[in-house]
């Protein structure tokens, strides 16, 4: 095996080609002037041996000749197997990039997939949360209906006193209303139409409305706040006076309103 | 008072009064009242009704009856609305589009039960009693 030291086959080769050239033209010289001089027997026989020399060095170069062209052909068959396997190499190369490829791709299609199914199980967590029962909401709409809470009566006509909102009679009436301490003859309702019904039940009777439930409510208990507001809801003591006459004089009567 | 833990009783009570008071903010005539005597402008007011928003839980919000009141106290969150109710006809308006708001589903049934009188042979036209029933 040729080491990085050593000379590679192609300067081998031409080193061994040029001593062939200088051998032989040494040789070539030599033969050629000795038969241009006539020389003395001395003279040849030192030439002779000197010839011998020469052609015993040109043998050996050319022996050394042939055998660097085999080493030559031998690199040459070993370069071919290397630009094969090179070529192999490239071809692996190429099919492992393409999976590269494929297995991103694939990659991102799952990591898609795997988020909107996760999305999905988000919003039918959100879903469960929010289930109420079917029951539940038919009685709830029922009892908004029914009392017309939220559609006006069919057979109602401007002048009618109900509302989609707690009436002042209503709102005096309840518990907030009581805390208040009204004075009896309070002023009428908000509508002039409401005076009979004012003038007929004395505070102390009023009904008891449904919107103020404490029977529905019993056991329902608000969220706790630590008294941060500092203020209690107006419609309470203090306020209501103001409240009761300011009501019914800023309270423009509606467009309904028919005296 | 910050750490004063209540009795039952009293939770029960306080129950009672914000489910009227809230209630109450259904009614524009009670919200121009309110806004007049300035409490709309109160701070302490002001985080009292973010306080109310809890009656929006389904828990909570089958006890109301005027459910118009949960709209009025969403808008009441916003510094804008508060600023108008002062005005009388700001809130007279409200008050006008509330009612026809409130009309309009029986009106509207109202007029999907004459097209089908007008439509269907006299001898199969139905009294609408289930209506009336309902809404009773």
């Amino acid at each position: 095996m040729a080491t990085v030291l050593e000379k590679s086959t192609k300067e081998r080769l031409l080193s061994v080609v040029d001593d062939l050239e200088v051998l032989s033209r040494e040789l070539i010289e030599m033969l050629a002037l000795s038969r241009s001089q006539k020389l003395p027997q001395p003279g040849e026989d030192t030439q002779v041996p000197r010839c011998a020399v020469i052609l015993e060095l040109l043998v050996q170069r050319d022996r050394e000749f042939l055998q660097l062209m085999e080493v030559a052909q031998q690199q040459g068959k070993v370069h071919q197997e290397m630009q094969l396997l090179e070529k192999e190499v490239e071809k692996r190369d190429s099919d492992i990039q393409q999976l590269q490829k494929q297995l991103k791709e694939a990659e991102h299609i799952l990591a898609t997939a795997v988020y909107q199914a996760k999305e999905k199980l988000k919003s039918i967590d959100k879903a469960r949360k929010g289930s109420i029962s079917s029951e539940e909401i038919i009685k709830y709409a029922h009892r908004i209906s029914a009392s017309n809470a939220v559609c006006a009566p069919l057979n109602w006509v401007p002048g009618d006193p109900r509302r989609p909102y707690p009436t002042d009679l209503e709102m005096r009436s309840g518990m907030l209303g009581h805390m208040a301490n009204l004075p009896t003859n309070g002023v009428n309702g908000h509508l002039p139409g409401d005076a009979l019904a004012a003038g007929r039940l004395p505070d102390v009777l009023t009904p008891h409305y449904p919107w103020q439930s404490s029977d529905v409510s019993v056991g329902m208990l608000p969220p706790h706040h630590g008294n941060d507001f500092g203020l209690e809801p107006p419609g309470h003591n203090k306020e209501n006076e103001d409240d009761v006459e300011a009501m019914s004089t800023d309270s423009s009567s509606s467009s309904s309103d028919s005296d | 008072t910050g750490g004063m833990s209540e009795s039952v009783e009293q939770a029960r009570n306080r129950f009672q009064s914000e489910l009227e008071f809230i209630q109450c903010l259904a009614n524009p005539n009670y919200l121009n009242f309110l806004a007049q005597r300035g409490f709309l402008r109160e701070r302490s007011f002001i985080n009292y009704l973010k306080y109310l928003l809890y009656w929006k839980e389904p828990e909570y919000a089958k006890f109301l009856k005027y459910p118009h009141c949960l709209h009025m106290l969403e808008l009441l969150q916003y510094e804008h609305f508060r600023k108008e109710l002062v005005n009388a006809q700001c809130t007279k308006f409200i008050d006008e589009q509330q009612l026809l708001h409130w009309q309009h589903y029986s009106r509207k049934r109202t007029r999907l039960q004459q097209a089908l009188a007008e439509q269907q042979p006299p001898q199969q036209q139905q009294a609408p009693p289930h209506a009336n029933a309902a809404a009773k």
